[in-house]
């Protein structure tokens, strides 16, 4: 009853064998040990399972398994390049963590925010992030932290 | 919390799909972005024998807007469809809407198709696709059927289709005068919630620009199914827009009448008339003096 | 001394890090080999007579390895608090979502199919969802042995309040009434937990307690306290709902059956039915002020929803009964809370335990005084308010306090003063103040300090060890700082291990806004400690006093030669060499200068400090829909010496966000005895797009108790928050909210209300 799918992951492909009942969370977490994206609710509100597939930003624990054959995913392990994405850095920074059990998705939300819109407004930034909850920050250091890392990029590609 | 198994197939076709889908009868599940079914198979209020994936399908994603038939594919997503450029022009009362639903993560998984074929009477692609007289292209092994939006939707979660039947596309009538249209969505927070009464107001004007040729008021969450006021809509067609402008205070109250919400732990239903008959004169004035303004 | 460096200063969090880059393996993330997961099944009635389970069907299905009921446990009545928890529902169920069974399967599809193969007969019994209710003769019954379903009653009363009230030339009599709340922390409860061949359990679980919850735990399962060892994984926050909890004994009792590592987790919706949400309350005040707006006396009366069976909702009344007593000077006050049982989910610590429903009281009670006497509601506070160097009307000793500060700032920032003078139509500006403690030597009877040790190692590496927990907020960023900067190192020479209770000293934990001022305290002691043993051995290599031997920036010198000095790690090297490879090891705690209150009298002294503050909201309300959207928030915090300022910041703005949405969205709705919004579609929490700007301000008068001179942040930050916006409805409608939360249509109501009676 398992069926395969052929995927890539943080740019490395994957063939796996799953059981179609299970989510691409599921296959993330169980079968590939990404331990990033986290199961805070299962029921798609809470944000903290996003990863970017496809270039978009999606709820993974809302994605039957089988679906995910021949896409390309990325998960927050997938980001840092050698060392950590400059959004993890504006993140840690800004002090936009606190428990960080939410981190991994927002700053996958932010990611896919940035690559759509190289300078987005305050109000663009919450909208955007409006679908990852997060209880400990109150937002303002988070939304602070995609400002500072949109600002670095700019200067950096203008440099 | 966990899915209890099923059969799963990826269709590599729509004949495939619907063949498939009229085989297990009720028992299989058409799987669009997945938003709303692996949620309802997740808490066991639907259980398939087997779920038919429609996303090899690419051509059912299509969105064509280039003749006077504005056709979307059934599983063009709400991002897609609020950021479509030539949609945004033509029809920005739906972009405005699927906007609003759900979250960004959300929007880029469920589909139009989807959102329509399962019935909440709050859905947020219903009520302005209800205004823009919407009609579904559907499909199944028997052939292809056009439904009127309008006599699709059979109480809440439920439809018209038959097991086998699927929605492949949805057809809009390009306006021929000048049109604009506004969609107002009560919500208890400021993004990321169901509407609560969703009230989609769309006006069209005769080719001279002065009366208003077509009138149509869609409303979600305010009865079992989305629904039209056609006793509303008739008090302000014909009129220009400085008149209707006047009797906008007589038809909110007819647009309430219309009306059958429900009292629930999201709102009450006196509530949700009083936000509909407010929601309606704000969209009404809206849309009516950009008309004026034109 | 080396003038301060590190603390007061704003540091990232030392593992941010690892927990951006998804590498935190938190409670939820653990595997161990072998391990089995569990799953619950949880009671679908309010009240009911359990007349059978028949399990025999879930465990004959191939992946099950154990099904358990009240039958596998021992037996014993356990609590916090009480004697009234069983690890399962024994001859009756008391609330939806009671545990009535539990499977472990070798994995969470198979444990799941097992639960609906468990048959349980019940006979439903008359149930009581309301604490009015429950007090009336004739209510079902919770619990047997609790007539009247009183499950706890509090009583304080200092000065003489009748004559205070009868004497005032104002007097506020109002009823109020805080809802249910959820704490939604991210990652939902739960853990792991191994038994080795001894019968010995290993729990990992995120929780606020680590030595704490062990005590009821060993209790329930019939072991010995050394029998139960709790690891502290880092976890997605916990606001007070994290400590004991029966989700833990599942897992801890599934494993003795198995002898394998066995995981439970709430899913998400069992974790809103059964968790432990915040103690609604219905509060009556009376409050009294003079002309000049000096209060004279206050009453109030507080009966408490203490669900089905007592977590700390006792307590948690009896703080809202008479903490607040300590903001103002207060001389005449009465109180009495009572706790009723219900046939509801257990409720339990939120962010404020209690102080937060009271301080919507009072602050509230005290807008409508200011408004009949025709003053301004800063004034009035500034007025009453507690200083410095003073003892409240219950004995409590006021060391540093920045009240009067937080609210000159306040009123700076936000421009309170144009606004109050301006009015703006569905515009206003409310204010609210609150204090609050650091540690609370009435919930932790035995002793409340707390205690560390610092080692440091053949290398010079600096491992802090430590008893509380870091839900979060920063706290182990804050030991480190602390010890870095006593032991004169750079912060990342410092790592602060993860409590383990075979190793960590024993903590109290992270609730009453302890953390800071105990946990670090304890750090600081054992900082010193293992400061003087190795600046004995740097004074030994320097042919020098000890005394006079200083280390900044990881270089040991004597005073006044700093060109002459020495490498930390090279004297750590030495001094383990020279002690046969023991490191240095220093050990310390705090003992506060607390006193428990009197049992009658309630006199006494419950914290070494008491952190305050003042914030102001600014609010504009739609008048279609009544809907409240909050504009711009400032909050004033004296938090002592602020240790790390970016993280107290967070703190505040967290709060503040848990405080609005409290306000505005967030309530657990029972209906029929069943919550019927266990989900984030319908349990409403702010998103981003909700929060205004909240701006927060640092007071930081010196704390002689506090480490540093710090205090607490973690509850403050969220007690005035309600108040603040509900005073500013007012001020933008006239409408006095007395309920919690505001409901737009209630509002607009009651604005119609108030139109019609301008009009007419």
């Amino acid at each position: 009853m398992k069926i395969p799918i052929e995927f890539v992951v943080n740019g490395e492909p994957q063939a796996l064998f799953v059981k179609p009942n299970h989510t691409l969370l599921d296959v993330l977490r169980d079968d590939l040990g990404l331990l990033g994206a986290k199961k805070g609710c299962g029921e798609g509100k809470c944000g903290t399972c996003t990863v970017i597939m496809d270039g978009k930003p999606v709820n993974s624990c809302l994605i039957l398994a089988p679906r995910a054959d021949g896409s390309d995913i990325i998960t927050v392990e997938g980001l840092a390049d050698g060392e950590p994405h400059p959004m993890q850095k504006a993140f840690v920074e800004q002090g936009a963590v606190q428990c960080g059990f939410c981190t991994p998705g927002m700053i996958m939300t932010a990611c896919a925010l940035l690559d759509e819109k190289s300078d987005p407004s305050e109000e663009e930034i919450r909208l955007a992030l409006s679908g990852n909850l997060c209880r400990c920050t109150g937002y303002a250091k988070i939304v602070e932290a995609v400002q500072v890392c949109a600002q670095r990029i700019q200067q950096d590609k203008g440099a | 919390m966990r899915i209890k198994p099923f059969e799963y197939h990826a269709a590599s076709d729509l004949r495939e799909a619907v063949q498939m889908l009229s085989e297990e009868g009720a028992d299989a599940r058409a799987l669009a972005g997945g938003t709303d079914l692996v949620l309802a198979m997740k808490h066991k209020a639907v259980l398939p024998k087997k779920v038919v994936s429609l996303h090899r399908i690419t051509e059912m994603a299509a969105i064509n807007t280039e003749g006077d038939e504005i056709k979307i594919g059934a599983l063009a997503t709400h991002s897609e469809l609020a950021a479509h450029l030539e949609l945004q022009k033509v029809v920005p009362i739906l972009c405005q809407a699927v906007s609003l639903i759900g979250s960004w993560q959300i929007r880029n998984s469920a589909t139009i198709g989807g959102n329509l074929a399962h019935a909440s009477p709050a859905a947020d692609s219903a009520a302005p696709l209800l205004a823009l007289d919407a009609t579904l292209v559907t499909t199944s092994p028997s052939g292809d059927e056009n439904i009127p939006l309008a006599s699709f939707f059979s109480g809440p979660g439920a439809t018209i289709l038959h097991p086998g039947q699927i929605i492949k596309e949805i057809i809009i009538l390009r306006p021929q005068g000048r049109s604009s249209g506004r969609y107002l969505k009560l919500m208890r927070k400021r993004a990321v919630d169901l509407s609560q009464a969703g009230v989609a107001f769309q006006a069209e004007l005769d080719p001279a620009g002065e009366k208003l040729a077509k009138v149509a008021i869609g409303l979600g969450g305010m009865a079992p199914t989305p629904i039209r006021a056609p006793e509303a809509e008739g008090m302000l067609e014909g009129l220009s827009c400085a008149e209707a402008l006047k009797k906008i205070p007589s038809v909110a109250r007819a647009v309430v009448a219309a009306t059958s919400p429900i009292d629930d732990i999201r709102a009450s239903a006196a509530y949700r008339k009083l936000v509909a008959e407010a929601f309606f004169k704000q969209a009404a004035q809206e849309v009516l003096t950009s008309l004026t303004a034109g | 001394m080396p003038k301060i460096q590190i603390v007061g200063r704003s540091y990232p969090q030392i593992d941010g890090m690892e927990k951006a880059t998804g590498r935190t393996r938190f409670a939820s993330d653990i595997k161990l080999a072998g391990m089995l997961h569990a799953r619950v099944l949880r009671s679908p009635y309010p009240h009911a007579r359990i007349l059978n389970i028949d399990t025999s069907r879930a465990k004959a299905l191939p992946g099950v390895k154990a099904v358990v009921t009240y039958a596998d446990t021992p037996g014993i009545k356990f609590g916090p608090r009480s004697d009234d928890w069983t690890i399962f529902a024994d001859d009756k169920v008391r609330f939806c979502g009671d545990e009535v069974a539990a499977v472990a399967a070798v994995d969470e599809d198979t444990a799941e199919e097992a639960l609906e193969l468990i048959r349980v007969e019940y006979e439903e019994l008359p149930f009581v969802e309301s604490p009015l209710e429950a007090l009336k003769p004739g209510a079902p019954l919770v619990h047997e042995d609790h007539p009247g379903n009183v499950a706890a009653e509090f009583k304080v009363e200092a000065g003489d309040v009748d004559r205070a009230l009868a004497n005032s030339h104002v007097v506020c009599e109002e009823s109020f009434y805080t809802n249910q709340t959820y704490q939604a922390y991210l990652e939902p409860m739960g853990a792991v937990a191994d038994v080795d061949l001894a019968g010995r359990i290993t729990l990992y679980a995120g929780n606020q307690i680590p030595s704490m919850i062990r005590v009821p735990y060993a209790k329930a399962l019939g072991l010995t306290l050394d029998q139960v060892r709790v690891v502290l994984p880092d976890y997605g926050g916990g606001f007070g709902a994290k400590m004991e909890t029966n989700t833990h004994l599942v897992a801890m009792l599934l494993a003795q059956k198995t002898g394998r590592p066995v995981r439970h987790f709430n899913t998400r919706h069992d974790d809103f039915i059964a968790g432990n949400p915040r103690v609604p309350m219905y509060i009556d005040i009376k409050l009294g002020a003079d002309k000049e707006g000096v209060i004279t006396g206050k009453e109030v009366k507080v009966i408490g929803d203490a669900g089905a069976r007592i977590v700390y909702s006792q307590i948690i009344v009896a703080t809202a009964c008479y903490r607040v007593d300590s903001l103002y000077r207060f001389k005449n006050v009465r109180a009495k809370g009572i706790t009723a049982y219900t046939n509801t989910v257990p409720t339990s610590c939120f962010r404020g335990f209690g102080n937060t429903q009271a301080t919507f009281v009072l602050e509230s009670a005290m807008d409508i005084l200011a408004h009949k006497l025709g003053m301004d509601p800063a004034e009035m506070r500034v007025k009453n308010s507690i200083g410095p160097d003073s003892v409240s009307v219950h004995g409590w000793k006021i060391n540093s306090c920045g009240l009067k500060e937080c609210v000159e700032e306040a009123t700076k920032m936000s421009g309170w003063a144009e606004k109050k003078a301006k009015k703006r139509p569905l515009k206003g500006i409310g204010l609210s103040c609150c204090n609050h403690v650091s540690g609370n030597r009435a919930f932790a009877r035995e002793f409340d300090g707390g205690a560390g040790i610092v080692r440091i190692g053949r290398d010079g590496r600096i491992s802090v060890y430590h008893g509380e927990s870091d839900m979060g907020q920063g706290q182990k960023t804050v030991y480190a700082q602390i010890a870095a900067e006593t032991l004169g190192v750079p912060l990342d020479w410092v790592s602060v291990m993860q409590v383990d209770t075979d190793i960590s000293p024993w903590g109290f934990g992270s609730f009453a806004t302890r953390g800071t001022l105990m946990g670090g305290n304890g750090v600081l002691a054992a900082s010193k400690d293992a400061f003087i043993k190795l600046a004995q051995v740097a004074a030994d290599m320097m042919e020098s006093n000890v005394d006079d031997v200083v280390c900044e920036g990881g270089r040991f010198y004597v005073k006044g030669s700093p060109d002459k000095s020495l490498d930390f790690k090279e004297v750590a090297l030495n001094a383990t060499d020279s002690n046969h490879g023991s490191p240095v090891m220093g050990t310390g705690f705090y003992d506060p200068p607390t006193v428990l209150p009197d049992p009658k009298t309630k006199q006494g002294n419950i914290s070494p400090a008491y952190p305050f503050g003042c914030q102001i909201a600014e609010v504009e309300v739609d008048p279609t829909t009544g809907k409240v959207t909050v504009t711009n928030f400032v909050a004033a915090h004296d938090v002592g010496r602020a240790i790390n300022p970016m993280a107290l910041e967070g703190q505040i703005q967290g709060g503040v966000a848990q405080g609005l949405g409290w306000t505005l969205m967030e309530n657990m709705v029972t209906n029929k005895g069943k919550v019927a919004n266990a989900n984030f579609l319908d349990y409403l929490i702010p998103t981003a797009l909700d929060m205004p700007p909240v701006e927060p301000k640092l007071i930081e008068p010196y704390e002689p108790n506090g480490p540093y001179g710090a205090k607490g942040i973690g509850e403050p930050a969220i007690n005035p928050t309600m108040s603040a916006i509900t005073n500013a409805i007012y001020d933008a409608t006239g409408v006095r909210i007395t309920e919690l939360p505001v409901s737009p249509e209630k509002l607009l109501a009651e604005m119609e209300k108030l139109k019609g009676s301008h009009e007419g």
